[in-house]
C-alpha cells in the first residue's frame, strides 16, 4: 500500500497537470527569460559586429571643399555620403532615422578661410540620444587628428616644431577585462533566471490551499485519517515539483542560448559547462521546494484565492532583495552569500559564468540554505493546520 | 456506538455547547434535530477530533477522538455541510483518492466504488469530472465518499438536501441497509418526515444543550403533541424544554 504522503502528492500533481492556468504559467516562465536574454544579447551582438564589415556611414554637406579631409576619412574606413545642403529639421530627421552615424556640414566659405589660414568652420551634427556614442567619438578623433596635422605642417613651415603644440601627451588604458564586463552584464540577467522557482509553483500552491479552502473541500480533507504533515507535505511536494521542472528546463534553455550566441563578439563569455549547469540545477532543487513551502504556508492562511494571490505576488519580490542589495552595495563575493536562498543560487551561477574554479562547498551550502528553511516551514504549516483556530476558520 | 457525556465547548465568550449528553447505538439511525446555530456542526467536529472539548467525555467504539483521532476517523464516514469535490477529477478518481486516504488499496477502492455507485444509482456520473454537477449529483458523490471505506459509524449532516425523489429513496434504502449491517448512523436533518420514517432514535439539541432523547413516538408522548414537528418546536422553544 502506498504511503499517505505519496497518495496526496500524486493526487495534487495530477490535478495541477490538468490545470491549464498552472501549466501555462510554467510554460511562460520556462520560455520567457531565455528568449528575452537571447533576444537582448543577439541584438547587442548584431549591432556590435555590423560596422566592422560595412564601415561607418558619415553624411557630409559641402565635402568637395575639403578633398584631403575626405581622403583621410576614407582611409579610416569611414564611408562618406555626399548630400545636398539641407536645413536643420532635415538633418535631425536624417540622424533620427539612423541613415548616418553623424553629419558634417562645411561652411560655404570653408575653402577661402582654409586658404587664408583662418579657422575653417565644420559643423558636427549628431544625435546623442542614439547609442552610437563611441562611433561619434571616432569621427571627432579623425577631425582632431586632421586638424592638428594641418596645424603641425603650418608651424613647420614657420620653422616651429609641431611638438610645441603637444605639451601633454595622453594615452588611454582600459583595465576592464572582457570577463569582468560579461560578469556584470550576465550577473544582472542571472538575477532573474531563478525567479521562475517562485513563479511556476505559485498557481499550484494557491490552488491547493486557499483555493481548496474557498471551494470548501478542506474540512472534508482534514477530517480524514491523515496526519496534517502528510497533507501539507503532499501539497508542498506537488507544487514544488512544478517549480523544479520549470526552473530546470529554463536553466537548460538559457544555457543553450548563451552557449550558442557568439558572445565573444561583444567581449563577453559564458564559461559554464553542461556538467556544472547540471550541478547548479541539482543545487537549485531545494530553492523550488523553499518557494513552494513558503507560498503554501502563506496561502494556507488566506481566506480566498484572490487574497492569497495578492499576498504572494508581494512575497515573490522578497527573495530578489538580497541580490539587489549585494549588487547595489557592490559587495565582493563571500561565502556567507551561499547561505541566503536565491542569493546563493545567483552567486553560484555568476561565479561559474566568470569561469571561477569552485569546490563542492558552495554547491552544498546553496543546497542546504533552501532545504533547511523549507523543511522548517512545512513543519510550521502542518502544526498550524492542526490548530483549532485554523479548523474554525476553514 | 457513540457515547457523549456532558460535553462543553466555549469559543471565547460564546458557549457553543453547554452540556451535551447522548448515546447513539449500533444498528440504529439516530436523528440529530436542532435549530440553526444549536451547535450541531461543533458537535460533529468534536466527534471526528477536529476540535477539542473543554470538559466531558466522548467515546466512539471505545476510542476517544481527542486522543486517537486517526483510529476514530478510520471508522467514521463524515458528510459535512460542504461537499468537498474536486472539479478536475472524475468521480471515480475522487472516490479512490479518499478510499486510499482511509487505508484501502487502489484496487479494493475501485471495486468498492462500483458497489457504492450501484447503491446510490450514480453510474452515469462515475467517469465524469465534477465540474457542472447538479446539487443532487454532488451530494451523491459526497455520500459515496462517506460510505466507501465501510465505516462502522456515520455522521451525516443533512444528507438528503437537494436530492430528487428517486435519489432520496436510494439514500433511504442505503441507510436501511447500513442499519441492518449494524452501523451506527447519526443524521442531522430538518426534514421531519425523514425522521418519522427512518430514525429509531432522536436527539434534540438547542442552544448547545441536549433537550431530549428518545424515539419519535416517545417525544410525541412526552410533549403530548401527536405531530413530531410541533413536538420539536415545543421542545426547543420553551424554557422548560431547555432546562430538561
Amino acid at each position: 500500500m502506498r504511503s499517505k504522503l505519496s497518495i496526496v502528492f500524486l493526487k495534487e500533481l495530477r490535478e495541477h497537470l490538468r490545470d491549464r492556468r498552472s501549466l501555462a504559467m510554467v510554460a511562460l516562465f520556462v520560455l520567457m527569460y531565455p528568449v528575452m536574454l537571447g533576444w537582448a544579447l543577439n541584438h547587442l551582438i548584431e549591432r556590435a559586429t555590423k560596422p566592422e564589415r560595412e564601415g561607418m556611414e558619415l553624411a557630409v554637406i559641402g565635402g568637395a571643399q575639403a578633398p584631403t579631409l575626405m581622403a583621410q576619412l576614407k582611409q579610416k574606413n569611414v564611408t562618406v555620403k555626399h548630400l545636398e545642403p539641407m536645413d536643420e529639421k532635415a538633418i535631425t530627421e536624417l540622424l533620427r532615422a539612423r541613415k548616418a552615424v553623424a553629419l558634417l556640414r562645411l561652411e560655404e566659405k570653408y575653402a577661402d578661410n582654409y586658404n587664408d589660414m583662418r579657422p575653417a568652420g565644420i559643423e558636427l551634427w549628431y544625435d546623442s540620444a542614439s547609442d552610437d556614442g563611441p562611433r561619434q567619438r571616432d569621427i571627432e578623433d579623425v577631425l582632431n587628428a586632421y586638424s592638428s596635422s594641418i596645424a603641425g605642417a603650418r608651424l613647420l613651415a614657420h620653422g616651429v616644431s609641431p611638438a610645441n603644440m603637444q605639451p601633454v601627451k595622453v594615452q588611454r588604458y582600459d583595465t576592464g577585462s572582457n570577463a569582468a564586463r560579461s560578469a556584470t552584464v550576465i550577473g544582472a540577467m542571472l538575477g532573474f533566471l531563478f525567479l521562475p522557482a517562485f513563479l511556476c509553483c505559485l498557481s499550484a500552491a494557491v490552488d491547493s490551499t486557499a483555493g481548496e479552502r474557498e471551494r470548501r473541500s478542506l474540512e472534508v480533507l482534514m477530517a480524514q485519517p491523515v496526519n496534517p504533515l502528510m497533507l501539507v507535505g503532499g501539497k508542498w511536494m506537488a507544487a514544488g515539483a512544478l517549480s523544479i521542472i520549470g526552473i530546470t528546463l529554463e536553466l537548460a534553455l538559457a544555457h543553450g542560448v548563451l552557449g550558442w550566441l557568439p558572445l565573444e563578439e561583444i567581449g563577453m563569455s559564458w564559461r559554464v559547462t553542461s556538467w556544472s549547469l547540471a550541478l547548479v540545477c541539482i543545487a537549485s532543487v531545494p530553492l523550488s521546494l523553499f518557494a513552494a513551502a513558503a507560498q503554501i504556508a502563506l496561502a494556507m492562511n488566506s481566506k480566498s484565492f484572490k487574497e492569497a494571490q495578492s499576498v504572494l505576488s508581494i512575497f515573490t519580490l522578497v527573495p530578489m532583495l538580497p541580490g539587489l542589495a549585494v549588487s547595489m552595495l557592490e559587495l565582493e563575493t563571500a561565502d556567507w552569500m551561499y547561505t541566503v536562498p536565491m542569493l546563493a543560487n545567483q552567486t553560484l551561477l555568476r561565479e561559474l559564468a566568470k569561469g571561477q574554479e569552485m569546490g563542492m562547498l558552495p554547491f552544498a551550502l546553496t543546497f542546504l540554505s533552501s532545504l533547511l528553511p523549507a523543511l522548517a516551514i512545512v513543519a510550521f504549516a502542518s502544526w498550524r493546520m492542526k490548530s483549532e483556530r485554523y479548523v474554525l476558520a476553514v | 456506538m457513540i457515547e457523549v457525556d456532558d460535553v462543553r465547548k466555549k469559543f471565547g465568550a460564546v458557549q457553543a455547547l453547554g452540556g451535551v449528553s447522548f448515546t447513539a447505538r449500533d444498528g440504529q439511525i439516530t436523528a440529530l434535530l436542532g435549530p440553526n446555530g444549536a451547535g450541531k456542526t461543533t458537535l460533529l467536529r468534536l466527534l471526528v477530533g477536529l476540535l477539542k472539548r473543554d470538559t466531558g467525555s466522548i467515546t466512539i467504539d471505545g476510542a476517544d477522538p481527542e486522543k486517537d483521532p486517526m483510529a476514530v476517523r478510520t471508522n467514521i464516514g463524515f458528510l459535512t455541510d460542504q461537499f468537498g469535490l474536486y472539479e478536475r477529477m472524475s468521480t471515480r478518481e475522487y472516490l479512490v483518492y479518499f478510499g486510499e486516504l482511509n487505508g484501502m488499496t487502489a484496487r479494493a477502492a475501485n471495486e468498492r466504488v462500483d458497489e457504492v455507485s450501484h447503491l446510490l444509482v450514480m453510474d452515469d456520473i462515475l467517469e465524469r469530472r465534477s465540474k457542472g454537477f447538479s446539487q443532487g449529483q454532488r451530494i451523491k458523490v459526497a455520500l459515496a465518499r462517506t460510505l466507501l471505506h465501510r465505516p462502522r459509524n456515520l455522521l451525516l449532516d443533512e444528507p438528503s438536501r437537494g436530492l430528487d425523489v428517486m435519489s432520496t429513496r436510494a439514500l433511504r434504502s442505503a441507510l436501511t441497509a447500513l442499519r441492518q449491517d449494524g452501523c451506527c448512523v447519526i443524521m442531522a436533518t430538518h426534514v421531519m418526515q425523514e425522521v418519522t420514517h427512518l430514525c429509531d432514535d432522536v436527539i434534540v439539541i438547542a442552544k448547545g444543550h441536549t433537550v431530549a432523547q428518545g424515539s419519535p413516538q416517545q417525544l410525541c408522548q412526552r410533549t403530548g403533541i401527536p405531530n413530531l414537528e410541533d413536538a420539536f418546536v415545543s421542545l426547543v422553544g420553551t424554557e422548560e424544554g431547555i432546562a430538561a
